[in-house]
């Protein structure tokens, strides 16, 4: 990916500096204000845009890993809300059947241990469906992780893993049960915050990852798989580890998630869910972190506000109602199609032109 | 054992390699040998089976008869990246960089083998991973990019550089790996005089600097710069070797003539 230029009259003292995230003090002031509007503005905004905030930071967390893998290491992939399902039930399983002494659930522990655990297992998860790539690639891939989508939500939770205790469906998690540390996860600021941690910690992770030696290797493997090999590097391996990190950070999604829900079931993680996450990258920009995040919330507000416009005219046409599940669906692909057609950078790429811009400004030249 | 190895020792050894793609014979018997610290060129006409054979060395062919040893040691069975690691680096005669990234992020990767940072320290980019970036990083400075003298152009994006740069580049991630055994597959074509000049010098720099010595082997078709730079010349004919020796021995060897003759234009001398 192209580095953006730096404003004008900066240059490094020493590689030490030139290898720094943030490079001069106009953009610490950008990342403080950011901070600010984070954790102290939209946290007093209205309940409802909170959620709103929520499905964003959910949205992020899948797209993250599902960029990481299409984007970054070329594997594509369409099966990545199997490895959410995975990190949400193994988190709730944990949480509601795990013989947990009394002081853990009192001090809050269990429910930061199976976010955890969640994620290892879902990390781990992705590499047995991340193994045929070592064999396929392109069109192949894409049937393989399918497979991982209805082998693992369709077949095995649906089967079994829902009806652990004798339930029927949905696992139903209880006022109070998604304890993290003091505080009780119920209300959509106390999730809000969880999510910007995870959030922040996701996309640290991801970003340390890919300017050190295994995401030189993932994007080594992306452009020229050829050349990877013979510069030494394990291009199985890496592509396993590119899946366990994926896999990994949509367990900590699912896990996340379990606690903006009063209960789990196999419909939370649908095919189209896998889908979507892909079209948020292809709409953000893929091999882009800044892509994952504003395809999120792109897609999550154009939905939002397509709703809001929606509902009002829904005492005329009723029935509007019942379609608006088709017409989300509508125009999610036609958002796609557009940005692939007029935008087929995506909306990283603008942002990219429009840092660069100011940076260089009044000299752009 | 490796590390004992004098100048003038056998590096590498092929023998009797056999390599067909269906009924298209490309390799039948070749056999011959690198000394360590030697610039040994493999020449013949096109289709000759050159590529080949490098593909053969490098790991990214398995022959289906025949050993490659090096340092004393079959390497058959191993993939491209452990040949990778036990020092044996290569250019490609179709360039084959990363083009979407910079040229500094592109030789950075022939560090690969040389550099620790796994998942979980790359994640938190704790001390030791920045360090290690840095080291690396005053590594190519200092040892690639001030060789090649490729300073201004470090933070260029590859695949916009002009052709002669980016095979320059190729050759400085080539060398990041800091390899004993360099294979160079056609590093002059397509070059102008001048870049032809600097490519030569560039190669003779690093089999002779005490700091390198790397050993080369060099697929060529420019005549004049083989004949120059080789300690010793193997020449392939249709998947065959028809004659391996010293630049002089090879210039008169009738049998080499006659394969080159009426291609002869195709193989105007630069010297
Ligand atoms: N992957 C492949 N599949 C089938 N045939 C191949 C393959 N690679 C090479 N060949 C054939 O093997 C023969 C030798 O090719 P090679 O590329 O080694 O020639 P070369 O000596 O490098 O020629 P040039 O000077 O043109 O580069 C040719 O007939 C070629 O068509
Ligand atoms: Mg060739």
């Amino acid at each position: 990916m192209a580095k953006g230029f730096l404003p004008c009259g900066t240059y490094h003292q020493d590689y030490l500096h030139d290898h720094a995230w943030w490079q001069t003090k106009f953009v610490k002031g950008k990342m403080i204000l950011l901070g600010i509007i984070l954790f102290f503005v939209i946290p007093h905004l209205d309940p409802y845009w909170v959620g709103v905030a929520n499905m964003i930071g959910y949205t992020i967390l899948g797209a993250l890993g599902v960029d990481l893998l299409i984007g970054f290491t070329g594997q594509i992939t369409l099966g990545h809300a199997a490895f959410i399902a995975v990190g949400a039930y193994t988190s709730t399983l944990l949480v509601l059947e795990f013989p947990w002494p009394h002081a853990f659930i009192h001090m809050g522990i269990a429910y930061p241990i199976s976010i955890i655990v969640g994620a290892i297992v879902a990390g781990l998860w992705s590499v047995l469906w991340g193994l045929p790539s070592a064999k396929v690639k392109g069109f192949y891939l894409i049937l393989t992780t399918m497979a991982a989508q209805f082998v693992t939500v369709n077949f095995i939770i649906t089967q079994y893993v829902a009806k652990i205790g004798g339930r029927g469906q949905a696992f139903s998690l209880p006022p109070g049960t998604i304890k993290f540390g003091p505080w009780v996860m119920d209300n959509p600021i106390r999730v809000y915050y969880l999510m910007v941690i995870l959030v922040l910690l996701c996309i640290a992770i991801v970003a340390n990852l890919l300017r050190s030696k295994p995401g030189r290797a993932w994007m080594a493997i992306r452009d020229n798989d050829i050349a990877a090999e013979t510069l030494g590097i394990n291009v199985v391996l890496y592509k396993l580890l590119s899946f366990f990190v994926a896999g990994f950070i949509a367990g900590i999604a699912g896990a996340f998630w379990i606690s903006n829900l009063a209960a789990i079931s196999p419909e939370h993680f649908p095919w189209s869910w896998s889908l979507w996450l892909v079209g948020v990258i292809l709409i953000g920009g893929t091999g882009s972190i800044h892509g994952t995040i504003f395809g999120s919330m792109f897609m999550v507000l154009v939905m939002e506000f397509l709703q809001m416009g929606i509902l009002p005219l829904a005492d005329i046409y009723p029935q509007l109602l019942d379609k608006f599940f088709f017409i989300k669906e509508s125009t999610f692909g036609l958002a796609i199609c557009v940005f692939l057609i007029f935008e087929p950078n995506g909306l990283s790429y603008r942002w990219w032109q429009l840092k660069n811009y100011f940076n260089l400004w009044p000299f752009s030249y | 054992m490796a590390e004992t190895m004098k100048e003038g020792d056998e590096l590498l050894k092929v023998e009797n390699i056999h390599m067909s793609f269906g009924k298209v014979a490309a390799l039948s018997g070749v056999s011959f040998k690198v000394r360590k610290g030697e610039i040994h060129s493999i020449i013949g006409p096109n289709g000759a089976g050159k590529t080949v054979m490098m593909n053969c060395i490098n790991g990214l062919y398995r022959p289906q008869r025949g050993n490659i040893i090096y340092k004393g040691q079959k390497i058959n069975h191993l993939k491209p990246y452990q040949r990778a690691k036990l020092g044996i680096s290569r250019t490609f005669q179709k360039i084959e960089l990363f083009s979407g990234m910079t040229v500094l992020d592109n030789i950075r990767l022939g560090r690969h083998i040389h550099m620790k940072t796994g998942i979980l320290s790359g994640a938190l980019y704790v001390g030791k991973t920045s360090r290690e970036e840095i080291e690396h990083r005053a590594y190519i400075e200092e040892e690639i990019i001030d060789l090649l003298e490729i300073e201004s152009i470090r933070d260029k994006i590859v695949g916009m550089l002009p052709y002669g740069l980016q095979k320059r580049v190729e050759l400085g991630r080539a060398l990041a790996l800091d390899p004993e055994l360099l294979i160079l597959d056609e590093p002059l074509a397509g070059l102008n005089l001048e870049e032809v000049e600097d490519m030569a010098r560039f190669i003779l720099d690093v089999n002779e600097e005490e700091r390198w010595r790397v050993t080369c082997i060099l697929v060529e078709h420019d005549m004049g710069v083989v004949m120059d730079l080789s300690d010793s010349v193997t020449v392939l004919n249709f998947g065959e070797m028809i004659a391996d020796g010293t630049p002089e021995e090879i210039q008169s060897n009738p049998e080499v003539i006659k394969a080159y003759l009426g291609a002869e234009d195709l193989y105007v001398s630069r010297a």
